[in-house]
């Protein structure tokens, strides 16, 4: 596909120290971090969902490829979705090395991030313990381990004292129940301050030319030629776009969504391995710094890390029951404590302030689903379960290439839709169960 | 802001002749009985409580309540604790958090002169040259984190959990919530009544009128006389599903805080309204306060507090509030109506001489600023209940919308009116409640089988027919004509919010993620409506355009201790496990299970089973008994190899799969009877095939005749391995021919053991050796193992633990489903093949598994490391010669005791799977290693005589 | 926490049950298509409307029933009565 690369806004200000003293001086205020524009009827590509894929994906449309003639629709505001509502833990470590090689490359996207979109997305590289509470944890914990090294991700096994003295925090003593045998020790992994990714994301894709809509609800995908309803389904193309805005056309539709992937494809006519489920997180009162580093157990699902705010940020498998209600639930909290306070008893007093839920998008090898559809046109980015987040700059970046390329690059090919036709699953299943 | 101890006050809750010794900083203070630490400090002078979280500005008592953001503090080793709520007792060591070097002189107050190049945000847009120097900026952000410290040696006390089951919860027991409580009581439903504050009365309680305090103690009367259970100190922290209610208990006499959840049939919401603070340059200052705090420390804890005040007023309860001062002898220097369209516009000077700036200019010097400024409603439950609350300008508040019919409200939170008025809504509300209550009750009875039917039909659905309560006019109050702060807990400005939001930042939401406003310790219940406010000014839009955040769970804090309970998640032992104990055993923790690892020497534990006998107790191991006419049926479903023919007295192995293919368990099973049969899985295994079973039979088979009873832990399973374990077991056993001739290999019997009948004992063994597992009921288990090893002294028997076996598993070849499979190794990849019957008509996984065998697949394979001595480690990849290419992994790997080499299992590519095959493994230190593949899984006796012998 | 209508034990928390996802009827082993045993094996409708799901009683009757229920709400219709011969799942 060809782009017309449109002609460049004017650079906005950049964000400095300087500036900030300048304009602290002056009292004057910034310029709008994205612009406020008038939904066109038309554009080259429509990228569906304002979240940290959709907003990377149209960022590296336009950085890597000139396609500037694109448009991000959200249906609430940037980053409302799970972009906004997940631990920003980001990390490396998997099992297979397809996903490692991916998410690697994401971590070295994150790591120069801030000086990529001049933004602070203030990434916190403070290492990542897996906990291996039994002999079978520990040798899925080496098996990581061993690929990770292979591919030249710092990984390691650890045994308890060492990890005492990273994370004093922890009980390692003589537990009966979930004695704390060793860890994956990850020093690459840490948190990353989600809303600003979503935000530099969409800022640094504003000044080369895309448009971010929020408000704006994708109602049907608008398709002809396919073996469905409408022109939809498989040998079909997509032309277009409804809204509650009104129509759009297109020859281009990604769609990046998260909980509601499932819904945007049925409008294509596309059917997903995936089922939709809360994933509840919860976070504490503050307390003066003590975990510096971030602390995942998988046989007692959860994780946690504490932010430079001083609050203990808790997150947890994804909830058994298919749902799309995120009001979270008491039983999440009660089990979230007993297991924080099986790896951290002395914290028993720590108060719990506030818990939400988002949306994940399971699949059955809790690998995602990335690239072209059986419909001309429609592409997916999607089925991110829990681990969506730290994969955002990479899978924006791939997407951006399957776009402008037509073709399928590499490192997301694994990913593709066919391979639920074929059965060659991917085997991340093992590592990602609970793996923050 | 001179604050001092009253005489006497009418409604007083303090006990003057109990004095309480405690520290604050360091020092020592006294206060009463009934006081809060907040109030024993003020009635003693105090008046700096904290240091404000980013500009580390000084700061007071806002609210005199639990949430007052100024008010915490650290008592012991408690982070966090609320003074305005938290009652005092003797001996408190009361700290102040969030202070460097001390709270008086603090060194980071300094930020204030920086103060607008610190704009919300001003972290996102630098800090970012040079890279490397981002972990040390980072760091020292980080030492601005606010809040208490935690001890880490703090034990985590008692915190029980209790369960109810009431029919009406009432949220809140101010005079509406009462009446609430006693109409649904009266009209017969059980009720629960919950108060957040340490007495019930809501704002009753720190008014000084008569009739206030005569309805006060009528509606005490009344509770007293009534069946209502009352907890005070308590809140309904949640409202979730279907009315499951969390509740925290903080007054709990043994417990630290006490979980109570209770599956309300209906909740009434009478939580109040939250006074809501005005905003204006200076409104952070100690001695500004609101009207609720300056009545409080009058009326409940007689402090008094100022020597001069100025009250700006724009409802009832500030004029109360003003009424409260001069009658305790403050002077009220000024009254700025608010209603009358007047506002104040600062607060200037120092903590102790306060100057009030009028809007237009009039100074007004003061030690005291009491604001009456409105309300904010705290929908919180019936946000969780899916309502989305309206705002209704002329009230100035928002009220509820629409919430489910089984969550209703009552008092401030639907309406205004008289005392009368809300205590008559209060009541109506509880009559409605009562009578839904029933309704539900009877449906969820209706619902449940029983052997007598539910008498009658069900109660219809009460319509709500309570006449509303009014809504009282109020004053748009959010801003006045300078800027102020909005959230005092993370020292957010309306300066910063208008910023924010002309940046773009401009939903509610964006702002709040942006500027950090309403993510502090009260959650928004002071600052939300004027942070929307602010919003709706920059955007000139109005505060219902804009519209609110979402109020999430927990109301209130509640402490990890009280949610975690008691962690019921125990481990499970057999009954052999104390003599385990007493013979030196080491233990594994496999699943729930408890077990024997090895009792000091694992490798001579090998060999004694390989030249004498050895004992395993290998109880965890899944055991469902099965009986009915259909089960061979059953077992050609769910295993891969055929089993209509298995003759009585026969036992069989055989390999699960998942519809995908991919194996899932493993077992044997034996055929005891005619219809009965033994079903073994494996430890892991156990509950999620018996699960597995029970979906076939009930959802795809449901005309098949099975029973299915899982019996795991209804019998103690010993392996009595080894050369001489016939001569072992013969001694002991009575009623069944031992010899190889009637009781060959893969055979099963039912036998008398120790004495112990109704055993099962079939011959089969993960060791490789002759072999007799004995099944025998687990009230006599231990009984069975002490009687084998006395009988045994003189052949040499001896336990072997799970590490024994699984040296010998490993030299026989066998593999482990989950530790030689993982979640992708399909049936074929096993080396079982020959097992797969492709030409039954149905089995779970069959089309996948005949797809599969016309595929190369990764291939389970045995290993032996060109060098005997070295062990790879499990886990150690294989790869193609010197490069980082992939092609395999070790899966199990020992130093086999009988052979005297290292040994393997691993899987490999399909290209590797032949024997002689030579490959690379990488070890874990980095060093590579030659390895080949053996012709066979066994690494020793590839014939299994020794097994069958 | 849910209250999910067990035909047999009546509204119980849904912590006493397992979550067994959408009612989709099995292929025929004999005659399915790859097409068609993959998507039994892994295609889901996902919709965020009323769905008939299963679930096992696993603390109570130890039965597995068929319900509908709302996604969006989280609300269940015409729930199973004691005495129904519903059982099994579709």
């Amino acid at each position: 596909m060809t782009g017309i690369v449109r002609r460049l806004r004017r650079r906005p200000p950049k964000y400095s120290a300087a500036g900030l003293v300048w304009r602290g001086m002056r009292g004057e205020h910034w310029p709008r971090i994205w612009r406020d524009t008038e939904l066109r009827r038309s554009y080259d590509a429509v990228v569906v969902g304002g979240g940290v894929h959709g907003l990377a994906t149209a960022y590296y449309l336009a950085r890597n490829h000139g396609i500037t003639d694109v448009a991000v629709l959200d249906k609430a505001y940037l980053g409302s979705g799970a972009s906004g509502r997940n631990t920003a833990i980001v990390r490396a470590n998997y099992l297979t090395p397809e996903g490692v090689a991916f998410y690697d490359r994401s971590l070295q996207l994150y790591n120069s991030m801030a000086l990529d979109l001049n933004i602070n997305v203030m990434m916190s590289e403070r290492g990542h313990l897996t906990l291996a509470h039994n002999d079978s944890s520990l040798r899925t914990m080496n098996w990581r381990a061993e690929v990770n090294k292979l591919q030249g991700v710092n990984s390691s096994v650890i045994g308890p004292d060492e990890i005492k003295k990273i994370a004093p925090a922890l009980d390692t003593s003589d537990h009966p129940r979930y004695p704390i045998l060793g860890a994956l020790y990850h020093p690459p992994g840490g948190i990353v301050r989600h809303d600003a990714v979503v935000w530099g994301y969409a800022r640094a894709a504003d000044h080369m030319g895309v448009e971010m809509h929020q408000k704006t609800e994708v109602l049907d995908i608008l398709c002809e030629g396919g073996d469905g309803p409408d022109g939809k389904g498989p040998g079909g193309k997509v032309v277009g776009v409804r809204t509650n805005r009104g129509d759009i056309s297109t020859p281009v539709v990604v769609n990046c969504t998260a909980g509601w992937a499932g819904l945007i494809s049925a409008m294509a006519g596309v059917r997903l391995p995936i089922t939709t489920h809360p994933l509840q997180a919860a976070v504490t009162e503050p307390v003066k710094v003590f975990l510096p580093t971030v602390v995942v157990s998988g046989s007692l699902h959860v994780y946690i890390s504490q932010t430079d705010r001083g609050e203990l940020v808790f997150g947890a498998a994804v909830d058994a029951v298919a749902t799309y209600s995120i009001r979270g639930s008491l039983e999440f909290t009660e089990e979230l404590a007993g297991h924080v306070l099986e790896l951290m008893p002395g914290i028993s007093r720590m108060r719990l302030l506030r818990q939400w839920s988002g949306l994940c998008d399971m699949t059955p090898d809790y690998s995602p689903v990335m690239g072209f559809t059986p419909v001309d046109g429609f592409l997916v980015d999607v089925g991110w379960g829990t681990y969506g987040f730290k994969a955002a700059p990479v899978s924006g970046e791939q997407m951006a290439e399957a776009v402008a390329t037509g073709r399928t690059p590499e490192l997301i090919a694994p990913f593709a839709l066919s391979r639920f036709d074929t059965g060659e699953l991917v085997g991340e299943k093992g590592a990602a169960a609970v793996g923050h | 802001m001179t604050m001092s101890r009253l005489g006497a006050q009418p409604a007083e809750v303090i006990d003057r002749a109990a004095t309480l010794s405690f520290r604050w900083n360091g020092k020592r203070f006294r206060g009463f009985e009934g006081d809060t630490i907040a109030s024993a400090l003020a009635a003693a002078g105090e008046h700096v409580f904290s240091r404000s979280m980013k500009y580390h500005r000084p700061r007071g008592i806002l609210t005199a309540d639990y949430w007052d953001p100024n008010l915490m503090v650290q008592v012991g080793d408690d982070p966090n604790v609320r003074a305005g709520h938290r009652l005092l007792e003797a001996g408190m060591d009361v700290r102040p958090q969030n202070v460097w070097p001390s709270l008086h002189r603090d060194i980071k107050a300094a930020n204030s002169l920086v103060g607008r190049f610190l704009t919300a945000g001003f972290y996102y847009k630098t800090f970012m040259r040079p890279a490397w120097l981002w972990p040390t900026y980072e760091r020292v952000l980080a030492t601005f984190a606010p809040g208490g410290k935690i001890d880490l040696d703090t034990p985590h006390r008692y915190h029980d959990k209790r369960y109810l089951h009431p029919d009406v919860v009432v949220a809140g027991a101010g005079p509406a919530g009462i009446e609430a409580a006693l109409a649904a009581a009266g009209a017969g439903a059980r009720v629960l009544l919950v108060e957040h504050e340490d007495k019930v009365g809501g704002h009753l309680r720190y008014s000084s009128s008569d009739s206030a305090q005569a309805a006060l103690a009528e509606l005490r009367a009344a509770l007293e006389a009534s069946d209502v259970e009352v907890l005070t100190d308590s809140t309904v922290t949640g409202r979730y599903e279907d009315n499951w209610l969390g509740i925290v208990q903080r007054n709990h006499p043994i417990a630290v805080e006490r979980l109570i959840k209770a599956r309300a049939k209906v909740l009434v919401a009478a939580p109040g309204l939250i006074e809501r603070p005005y905003v204006f340059s200076g409104n952070d200052r100690p001695g500004v306060v609101t009207s609720g705090a300056a009545r409080r420390l009058i009326n409940l804890w007689g402090v008094k507090p100022g020597e001069r005040a100025v009250v700006f007023t724009a409802n009832s309860e500030g004029d109360a509030a003003a009424a409260d001062l001069d009658r305790v002898g403050v002077e009220v220097a000024a009254v700025i109506d608010g209603r009358e369209g007047k506002r104040v516009s600062s607060a200037q000077g120092s903590s102790r001489a306060l100057e009030a700036v009028a809007a237009g200019g009039n100074r007004i010097e003061a030690d005291l600023l009491v604001v009456a400024a409105g309300w904010t409603a705290p929908t919180s439950l019936l946000n969780m209940a899916g309502d989305r609350p309206v705002y209704d300008a002329a009230a100035a508040r928002f009220f509820p919308s629409d919430p489910p019919g089984n969550v209703l409200a009552t008092g401030g939170l639907a309406g205004d009116g008289s005392l009368d008025e809300l205590r008559a809504h209060g009541s109506a509300t509880g009559r409605l409640a009562a009578q839904r209550a029933a309704a539900v009750a009877h449906r969820l009875q209706a619902r449940t089988a029983r052997a007598r039917p539910v008498d009658g039909d069900e109660p219809s659905w009460a319509p709500d027919e309570r006449t509303p309560l009014g809504r009282d006019p109020h004053p748009e109050l959010y801003r006045s004509d300078t800027h102020g702060m909005v959230d005092l807990s993370e020292d957010v400005g309306s300066k910063d919010l208008v910023a924010a939001a002309r940046e773009g930042y401009d939903s509610v939401e964006l702002a709040k993620r942006y500027t950090t406003a309403t993510m502090g310790p009260s959650q928004g219940k002071l600052e939300t409506v004027n942070t929307v406010a602010a919003i709706a000014e920059a955007r000139g839009e109005t505060i219902a355009q804009v519209g609110t955040t979402v109020w999430r769970p927990p109301y209130a804090p509640l402490t990890l201790g009280a949610l975690a309970g008691r962690v019921f998640e125990p481990v499970r032992v057999s009954s052999i496990h104390p003599w385990h104990e007493a013979n030196g055993v080491s233990t594994i923790l496999a699943g729930q299970w408890i077990r024997p690892d090895h009792y000091g020497d694992p490798a001579a534990e090998v060999r004694n089973v390989r030249t004498n006998v050895g004992l395993i107790d290998v109880t965890p191991l899944g055991k469902l008994d099965l009986r009915g006419p259909d089960i061979p049926k059953l077992l050609n479903l769910l295993y891969t190899n055929k089993w209509s023919k298995l003759p009585v007295g026969k036992v069989r192995y055989g390999m699960m799969c998942a519809e995908d293919g991919v194996v899932l368990d493993d077992g044997v099973t034996g055929r005891l009877g005619e219809d009965h049969y033994l079903m073994t899985t494996t430890s892991s295994g156990a509950g999620g095939v018996w699960e597995w079973v029970e979906n076939w039979l009930q959802t795809e088979r449901p005309d098949w005749k099975v029973h299915v009873t899982p019996v795991t832990t209804a019998y103690v399973s010993i392996n009595v391995a080894g050369p001489k374990a016939r001569e072992l077991v013969g001694r002991v056993t009575e009623g069944v021919d031992l010899s190889p001739e009637s009781f060959p290999y893969m055979e099963v019997r039912l036998a008398t053991v120790a004495g112990v009948a109704g055993c099962f004992m079939w011959r089969i063994g993960f060791t490789g050796e002759l072999s007799f597992e004995i099944h025998a009921p687990s009230g006599h288990g231990l009984h069975v193992w002490e009687a084998l090893m006395d009988a045994g002294q003189d052949l040499g028997v001896g336990p072997f633990g799970l590490e024994g076996q699984r040296i010998m598993r490993l030299e026989k070849g066998h593999f482990i489903v989950g530790q030689d499979t993982d979640g992708l190794t399909l049936g074929p990849s096993t080396g079982l093949g020959p097992l797969i019957k492709l030409d039954k008509d149905d089995f779970a996984g069959k089309p996948e598994l005949a797809w599969a065998a016309d595929r190369p697949l990764p291939m389970i394979v045995a290993i032996q490391p060109d060098d005997p001595n070295m062990v790879p480690d499990e886990a150690s990849q294989i790869v193609r010669g010197d490069t980082n290419e992939i092609l395999g992994r070790i899966t199990s790997s020992r130093m086999s005791p009988t052979l005297g080499r290292s040994i393997c299992l691993g899987q490999v590519e399909p290209e590797l799977a032949a024997g002689g095959t030579k490959l690379t493994v990488l070890l874990t230190s980095g060093e590579r290693i030659g390895a080949t593949v053996m012709d066979h899984h066994a690494h020793f006796d590839p014939a299994g005589e020794r097994l069958r012998g | 926490m849910l209250l999910v209508p067990c035909p047999h034990c009546g509204p119980r928390n849904s912590s006493d049950l397992r979550y067994g996802g959408e009612s989709h009827p099995r292929p025929d082993p004999a005659t399915a298509t790859p097409q068609q045993w993959r998507g039994y094996l892994y295609l889901r409708d996902n919709p965020a409307d009323w769905l008939r799901e299963n679930w096992y009683c696993r603390s109570g009757c130890r039965r597995w029933f068929t319900v509908e229920r709302n996604t969006a709400t989280n609300e269940f219709r015409n729930p199973p009565m004691p005495g129904d011969k519903r059982g099994g799942k579709a």
